[in-house]
């Protein structure tokens, strides 16, 4: 199967350190790819050049044959990728399908055509189910500001799915979340994943949930792939319990 | 809207257009000069409001309104010519006062709209070929609608009142419609929305275009209900205080405006009966405002009930 984002011998150096240093991957269409390695391994980096956020020093990042190398954040909204950010990032005073709505409407129509649309955007039974999905139909209509820390990350994460997106590219979605939340994320992101065939690149340091949600594992090291696999193969391969895993 | 806040809203504006039969001519004046602030606060509203791109150089779009207007008036045009190319010269200036807000935002752009402002006002005192300088232009005409004179205080008002209320209704639509969410998203989180598709730049510019369209439009009307233009109405102090309307009221609720100007318009005025220590006590209101209601004089229902900072939702 033709791959939906490759990484062509990326790199990206700053004077003498070589964050990124020659990284190929290739992901497949509905493929779920952790990547994960000890602090300054280059995962950010990496991750900020797909997103086009950082420039390559070398290399290029293709989305179904295109070059969107450098891409800016609109222009690969458009074109399917979604992503989440590290820290929360929701709309504070919108409510919660609000949120949800402003997150698909601009998917919808034209520029011109969305000021005489209706004000849900056609969007409200979409955003209801993925309240629904989300389990939060009890605090739909308050404001996102005043949800707690794991409502306002579910709802931040709900957000990323309603453009129906090709590609998601997820930056630590269990930071600051409790063990039963993160179990949750887990399980509503491999629902997710079965029903939109969506692709996902997550990074994360939650071991667990990267070897329990992952289909492959890429763990970097020094700005290189270190190894690459299922989740078993990683975790059993001496080098990457050597640079990251431990013993 | 509940069927009895509609039957609310309903009443007040019956009420509002009938308040010139118990008023005296000033006070007709007053309630004109009421609309013609909220038609430019609902502009700045959107501007500052919804969308969070601070602006403090609103009075400018005001002066560029009613001089076009004065201008094209004078010279025999009518209404019908200067209102809209008032509203367009505002809106294509508007546009071109948005792309620094594309490189800052907060004081930055604070400082930037108001060094816009010093300009404008510099050349509304300085071109005297144009604006007259500092003798203004006068005698600006009222114009006739459909044959019936605007000359009387309670014409004029009622003329500007349903002008009012038209922008308030095509505003309604505007803020509730995708736009209005897009508006919001920009002042809750530019990143974010940007990563979910919203064009950051289309609607930073729409923000400012529209925003110095609403105010071109009262400009126009400012125009005709003084009759007199100068320099003066348009400096960077009176920004300041079309902005202290929009956060008096409600920064980013549909009805802060109407409050707000209604605050910096006609409570100095009944205020009067204090003499020399009105303008104190005016200045301590806004003070303990600020302090005890930052969400604006609307935000009280919510201070009421407990609620924090955030409202219910903001559209």
């Amino acid at each position: 199967m033709a791959a939906l984002l490759e990484i062509e011998d990326c790199a990206k150096h700053y004077g003498a350190i070589r964050a990124v240093d020659g990284v190929s991957l290739a992901i497949a269409p509905g493929e779920i790819v952790g990547v994960i390695g000890p602090n300054g391994s280059g995962k950010t980096t990496l991750f900020n050049t797909i997103l086009g956020q950082i420039r390559p020093t070398a290399g290029r990042v293709r989305l179904s044959g295109e070059d969107i190398t450098g891409m800016a954040p609109l222009a690969l909204a458009r074109r399917g990728v979604g992503r989440t950010f590290q820290t929360l990032q929701v709309f504070g005073s919108l409510s919660v399908r609000e949120n949800l709505i402003a997150a698909a409407q601009e998917f919808r129509g034209t520029l011109f055509g969305r000021l005489f649309a209706p004000p849900d955007a056609g969007l409200r039974e979409r955003a209801d189910g993925m309240i629904e999905r989300f389990g939060l139909q009890a605090v739909a209509d308050l404001a996102a500001a005043k949800l707690s820390y794991g409502q306002q990350k579910l709802v931040d994460i709900a957000m990323a799915f309603m453009p129906d997106p090709r590609l998601v590219v997820l930056d630590e979605p269990c930071a600051g979340v409790n063990p039963a939340l993160a179990d949750r994320l887990r399980e509503l992101l491999s629902g997710l994943n079965a029903s939109s065939g969506a692709s996902f690149v997550v990074i994360e340091h939650n071991m667990d949930f990267v070897m329990r949600l992952c289909q492959r594992v890429v763990c970097l090291a020094q700005g290189k792939v270190l190894s690459q696999g299922t989740p078993d193969e990683v975790q059993r391969d001496p080098a990457v319990i050597e640079a990251y895993l431990g013993h | 809207m509940s069927r009895g806040q509609a039957l609310l809203g309903a009443a007040a504006i019956v009420l509002v257009a009938c308040a010139p039969l118990g008023l005296k001519s000033y006070g007709t004046y007053l309630l004109t000069l009421w609309c013609v602030y909220v038609m430019a606060g609902m502009g700045l509203n959107l501007t500052a409001g919804y969308a969070g791109q601070m602006s403090i150089g609103h009075a400018a779009f005001l002066g560029i309104g009613a001089y076009t207007g004065a201008i094209l008036l004078k010279a025999g045009l009518g209404l019908a010519v200067a209102l809209p190319a008032a509203t367009l010269l505002c809106f294509v200036i508007g546009v071109a006062l948005g792309f620094p807000a594309l490189r800052v935002q907060h004081h930055y752009l604070a400082f930037a709209t108001l060094g816009f402002n010093v300009l404008v006002f510099l050349v509304m005192r300085n071109e005297e070929w144009l604006t007259g300088g500092t003798f203004g232009i006068s005698a600006i005409p009222r114009p006739a609608l459909f044959g019936l004179s605007l000359d009387r205080p309670w014409a004029f008002f009622l003329f500007t009142y349903v002008s009012a209320l038209l922008l308030a209704a095509a505003f309604y639509g505007l803020v509730r419609s995708p736009w209005g969410r897009a508006f919001a998203t920009l002042r809750d989180n530019r990143i974010r929305a940007e990563s979910l598709g919203v064009d950051v730049t289309a609607y930073t510019l729409l923000a400012f275009a529209i925003g110095a369209a609403c105010a071109g439009i009262a400009g126009v009307y400012f125009a005709m209900l003084v009759q007199f233009i100068e320099p003066a109405p348009f400096h960077p102090a009176a920004s300041l205080m079309m902005l202290l309307m929009v956060i008096v009221g409600g920064a980013g609720r549909f009805l802060g405006p109407v409050v707000g100007a209604a605050f910096l318009v006609l409570l100095p005025e009944w205020l009067r009966f204090m003499k020399d220590w009105y303008l104190v006590l005016f200045g301590l209101t806004i003070v303990v405002l600020m302090l005890w209601l930052p969400g604006g004089v609307l935000s009280i229902p919510e201070r009421l009930k407990g609620g924090g900072r955030w409202r219910h939702s903001s559209r």
